[in-house]
């Protein structure tokens, strides 16, 4: 909301500079979103009043204009505009002034003769969007004068930011009531003055509530002999200063009292109403109604219509209905000011996708109190600006009157939750200054009854919140509470992702963080099992490609690794910590459980001078896999399956403990060519939710042993498919107690070994905790080794 | 004899001199002080000396034999040197060039902010509690104060999976969780990824949260100012000043929003705070009595603080990160530089 500053003064006394005003104001709850001084560039510009028009004798559309600027001389000034005649005052920009956007008036010649300022159109000060012609002033303004105060351009406006609890803030009135509390000053409200004359309104119109729960009161008042036309420039100023544009005085007026009420007021064609009177009820099935905005809206039953004794002419309190707008040939007016229910607007307002100023006031509460306030004002200014004569009376439907609770304060319970030491009485005279009655008031405790504006305040809590809110959050003392931890562990599994995380890193990865939306197009781009179009489908998605949430990490690593590639970057070694979802069959939530992804491309290590780069391989991905299995104390267990993403040969399923905990190979050309990659990737993803809950193992301590191991080699040559694994477990296993330790140190193809043969060198270490062993004590074992690969894998030694 | 033993001293003096490098030595070594060598064939020829003479010989070959091993002695010495020295010239290295660093990955800005905010929440004695990403409507807003048609929704454009089913924008849903599974005391922080329909350039539709909560007997928004000034001045420094505002929360009352002077310009104006000095930094208050109803929590007994801070942002504004949008793109050019 618009603050103009000028305009909340006529209302309060601010003993405080605009800056420091915006401080306070700020630190009351009223954020300050921008402050804007729209005059501020603006100066050397004065009240005028045109003394001659002559033309130009070498310009059809210039004349030349002598101007009275409260000078000794009157000022030569030319000028192109055409709506002025002699006598008229107008502001007056003199040689050396300056205008918005910081456009400075200099001495000029024009056609040969010279001109010595600039009269100004609304537009060329800022002042709305006019520049058809000369902004012409009131014949009362004092020729001379500065124009910056003579047209409020001295003034400030405060865009405020009023939070949803706090309707009443959205008001001229409000903000002066709060800055009145605040400043211990009075607030004062504009006197009424009406004179009512003619007919009662009760004989004119009448007013029915047929459903009190969203409608608690209705008010209306009946208005004869209205002349529609321009609002006065006051008027105009206003609105404009808060951001609206002027359209006629009646609509003027309902704008103008809305800003400094808060309370949406609607003015209908009294002549149009059928049987000039009013029903509020809900609409009736099928029913629909054309809106001030010319679109025709269809109604359901939970909408509140404000209807004539025929058909609805008003969504209530959202917008007003074409067929009884006033307009041309209005000349009574039935005016309204009512209640409505928050929630019921809202609902209305969210189905219709019509969101207007009434719409978000009645959603804020209104202030029963002030609808009576808010109607008699536009009366009285209606009465004052466009002719209107009031019917005697107001139409007042108040089925069901606003209740304020009655609240006790205990105030050792306000400085126990503050942390505080104010005492009794400045508790109970802040809420006083806010406008709360007090009553029963000990040395205790009080009862506080909320003003009708104060919807929000339903409870001792509440209270509290106002007595710390004009003490000054700043004044609260600042403390360390005694922290005491709950027995309750409730994220178990945090500190270990954590060290995973941190481990990660430690060896090389960089962190990657996608957003958890996918797609089904994902799932199927990156040619993942049809159990990854299970997926968590949002009802409003960003788009189509954000449509799901993940069920795999790895159609964003994919997308990742195409980014980075398209970007110059030429080697990608990172990873992904995060959440998956799956949708479960008998519960509301869906399964969220943490898995980690990693991706390779590119080289192994950063080039070096040293050494030339070698390009990432399976080993490299697996080498990663280990470690993370090592973290959870696992080993790792690759299961060949030839899996769609990845190439044939190059694709695996990761076993722990014979249960599929993930997936790693490299990714097949089809998949890279689907995501736009053109360099090979390598790809792993593991399922961490068992891994996080298995227990941890406390490493149990074995002692050194005591004499050295013996160590031999082997080099056996076996058929090309052989799996090495297969090779070592069975030797781990022939070896017997005395071999510790068998180790694959080279691999072997080519010459001499023949076509379609391997050489696999072995490095075994045999040891006995009770002596030194000699080649000859371990040679049983060594054949039995031998034997075994001989007959298992038609292994040769070497 | 006498001659002899003075003509080897001579010779071996001269041998060793010439001796090039330590192999020569060592030959020349073996040469004459070997079980072949020459002095030891002097000894033995002493022993076919005149009786008389032999002690005299015996020392003077002894003598020899101590002036031969100290030259070798110091031959060798010099010889190592050398060749140390030689070595040092063939292995010299240009200091210039490059080490081989082992790899260095990076962790992402935000899971580095994410662990410094929780390490101090920590150091005061606050665990860590999670909840899940897709939550329900009554622990996102209905048991948060919220009930549908609150104007306070309007705030939180939400994304929904099912009729009351949504991705939850905030994490304080984990608080009415974490209440529900225990009694007072409760002292946890809560990060994690929240969601809310805004995609621009100062929104992702996704962002980070960390959330606090505090509930035991006797805690006062005095002690909510002091735990977050304290967090303020050790995660931004400690002349960071900071500003407790009023503000509007469903689940708080009273409600704060905390300001920090502006981290760019100290508090003078600039772009980044807008001019107004201040940068907002996190919503906090003390839990509404309707959401200890809620948890069926005691609010006579017992009160509560909480507080929920925006991780991006914090990143953003330590790092002088220009765009939310850098922070989920995962260009390692980006990552990298954290």
């Amino acid at each position: 909301m618009r603050i103009s500053l000028n305009w909340l003064k006529e209302y309060v006394d601010i003993p405080v500079d605009a800056d420091t005003l915006a401080e306070h104001l700020t630190m009351l709850g009223l954020e300050i979103e921008a402050m804007d001084r729209p005059g501020a560039e603006i100066s050397e510009v004065y009240i005028g009043q045109i003394l001659s028009i002559e033309p130009h004798p070498d310009a059809d559309k210039l004349v030349v204009c002598r101007t009275d600027i409260g000078r000794e001389d009157p000022l030569q000034i030319i000028c192109g505009a055409t709506n002025m005649k002699v006598g008229d005052k107008v502001p007056t920009a003199v040689v050396g002034a300056t205008l918005p956007g910081g456009f400075a008036i200099t001495r000029r010649k024009m056609r040969g003769i010279e001109s010595f300022g600039m009269m100004c159109s609304p537009k060329e000060l800022g002042l709305g969007e006019d520049h058809q012609g000369l902004m012409i002033l009131e014949p009362d303004t004092p020729v001379g004068a500065d124009a910056r105060t003579i047209l409020g351009l001295d003034d400030v406006i405060l865009d405020i930011e009023v939070t949803p609890n706090r309707g009443d803030w959205a008001s001229m009135i409000g903000v002066a009531r709060e800055l009145a509390a605040f400043y211990n000053t009075p607030c004062r409200i504009p006197e009424l003055r009406l004179r009512e004359t003619g007919e009662a309104a009760t004989a004119l119109s009448s007013v029915t509530i047929e459903d009190p729960e969203k409608c608690p009161r209705y008010i209306g008042r009946v208005l004869d002999g209205v002349r529609l036309g321009p609002s006065p420039a006051w008027l105009c100023r206003r609105l404009i200063a808060a951001g609206q544009r002027p359209i006629n005085n009646v609509v003027d007026i309902t704008n103008y009292v809305l800003l400094e009420t808060g309370h949406p007021l609607h003015a209908f064609d009294y002549d149009k109403l059928a049987e000039n009177r009013i029903v509020v009820r809900c609409a009736r099935p099928g029913e629909s109604m054309a809106t001030l905005d010319g679109t025709v809206r269809q109604l359901t039953p939970d909408m509140l219509v404000i209807a004539d004794a025929k058909a609805p002419q008003a969504v209530a309190g959202v917008m007003g209905g074409a067929d009884s707008e006033v307009g041309e040939g209005t000349s009574r007016i039935f005016l309204e000011s009512a209640c409505f229910h928050p929630v019921s607007i809202r609902r209305t307002s969210r189905a219709l996708g019509l969101v207007t100023e009434a719409s978000q006031h009645f959603q804020r509460g209104a202030d029963p109190e002030m609808a009576v306030y808010a109607i008699d004002r536009a009366a009285m200014l209606m009465q004052e600006l466009a002719g209107a004569r009031i019917a005697p009376g107001l139409l007042d439907a108040y089925p069901r009157p606003c209740m304020t609770p009655v609240i006790r304060l205990r105030h050792a319970r306000a400085n126990a939750l503050l942390g505080t030491d104010i005492d009794a009485e400045t508790q109970r005279n802040i809420l006083r200054r806010l406008g709360f009655g007090i009553g029963n008031d000990t040395d205790e405790s009080c009862d506080c009854t909320a003003p009708t504006w104060r919807p929000d305040v339903s409870q001792e809590a509440d209270l509290i919140e106002e007595i710390a809110r004009l003490h000054g959050y700043e004044k609260i003392p600042v403390t360390l509470p005694q922290v005491r931890q709950s027995e309750m562990v409730f994220a178990p599994h945090e500190s270990k992702l954590r060290k995973l995380r941190r481990l990660l890193v430690d060896i090389g990865l960089t962190e990657l963080v996608n957003w958890t939306f996918s797609s089904r197009d994902n799932v199927l781009r990156a040619k993942l099992s049809p159990e990854y179009l299970d997926m968590v489908t949002l009802q409003n998605p960003l788009s189509e490609n954000h449509a799901t949430m993940r069920s795999s990490l790895i159609p964003g690593l994919l997308a990742n690794a195409a980014f980075n590639l398209n970007h110059g970057v030429e080697r990608m070694a990172a990873f992904e910590l995060g959440p998956v979802y799956k949708p479960l069959k008998n519960n509301n939530l869906p399964d969220e459980r943490m898995r980690v992804g990693v991706v390779l491309v590119g080289p192994r290590q950063e080039p070096h001078w040293s050494e030339s780069l070698q390009p990432f391989d399976f080993y490299d991905l697996k080498g990663v896999a280990e470690t993370i299995l090592d973290f959870f104390d696992e080993a790792v267990n690759l299961c060949e399956n030839d899996l769609d993403i990845f190439q044939p040969g190059q694709s695996a399923e990761i076993q722990v403990n014979g249960a599929p905990f993930g997936v790693l190979g490299k990714v097949s050309v089809a998949v890279l060519k689907a995501f736009d990659i053109e360099k090979p990737v390598y790809l792993l993803e593991l399922d961490l939710k068992h891994l996080l809950e298995k227990p941890k193992i406390h490493p149990q301590f074995e002692a050194m042993p005591a004499f050295p191991p013996c160590l031999r080699d082997m080099a056996v040559v076996v058929d090309r498919e052989v799996p090495v694994g297969k090779l070592l477990a069975a030797a781990a296993q022939a070896g017997g107690t005395l071999l510790k330790k068998i180790n694959v140190f080279d691999v072997y193809t080519g010459e001499p070994i023949p076509i379609g043969k391997k050489n696999v060198a072995l490095s075994l270490a045999f040891q006995s905790p009770d002596k030194t062993l000699t080649d000859a004590d371990t040679q049983k074992s060594w054949d039995r080794i031998l034997k075994r690969l001989e007959k298992e894998f038609n292994a040769v030694l070497r | 004899m006498k001659e002899q033993i003075e003509a080897l001293r001579r010779e071996a003096l001269d041998a060793i001199a010439a001796a090039g490098d330590l192999k020569a030595l060592e030959e020349t070594r073996v040469r004459l002080l070997g079980r072949k060598g020459r002095l030891t064939e002097i000894l033995r020829g002493i022993s076919q000396t005149p009786p008389e003479d032999r002690p005299v010989l015996g020392q003077a070959a002894n003598a020899v034999k101590a002036d031969i091993t100290a030259a070798i002695e110091a031959r060798r010495n010099a010889l190592e040197a050398q060749a140390e020295s030689e070595r040092a010239r063939a292995e010299w290295v240009d200091l210039s060039l490059p080490g081989r660093r082992p790899p260095r990955g990076h962790m992402h800005v935000i899971n580095q902010v994410y662990d410094e905010i929780l390490d101090i929440f920590h150091e005061l004695g606050f665990q860590v509690a999670t909840g899940p990403d897709v939550e329900t409507e009554y622990y996102n807003f209905d048991s948060l104060n919220t009930p549908p048609d609150h104007p306070a929704r309007d705030s939180h454009d939400t994304f929904f999976v099912k009729p009351g089913v949504v991705l939850r924008t905030h994490t304080s849903p984990v608080q009415m969780r974490v209440m529900e599974k225990t009694a007072p005391p409760v002292a946890v922080v809560v990060p994690g990824r929240v969601y809310r329909v805004d995609y621009d350039a100062s929104h992702s539709p996704m962002f980070n949260q960390v959330e606090g909560l505090l509930v035991d007997e006797g805690v006062t928004f005095a002690d909510l100012k002091g735990s977050l000034m304290l967090f303020i001045h050790r995660f931004f420094g400690r002349d960071t000043r900071v500003r407790f505002r009023p503000h509007f929360f469903p689940f708080t009352e009273p409600s704060a929003e905390v300001d920090i002077s502006c981290t760019v310009c100290k508090g003078q104006g600039c772009r980044v705070c807008k001019h107004s000095g201040w940068l907002e930094i996190l919503g906090c208050g003390m839990v509404h009595p309707n959401v200890f109803a809620y948890a069926k929590y005691d609010y006579e007994k017992y009160t509560g603080y909480a507080f929920g801070m925006g991780v991006d942002r914090i990143a953003m504004l330590r790092h002088a990160i220009s765009s939310i949008g850098h922070l989920f793109e995962n260009d390692l050019r980006f990552l990298e530089q954290f």
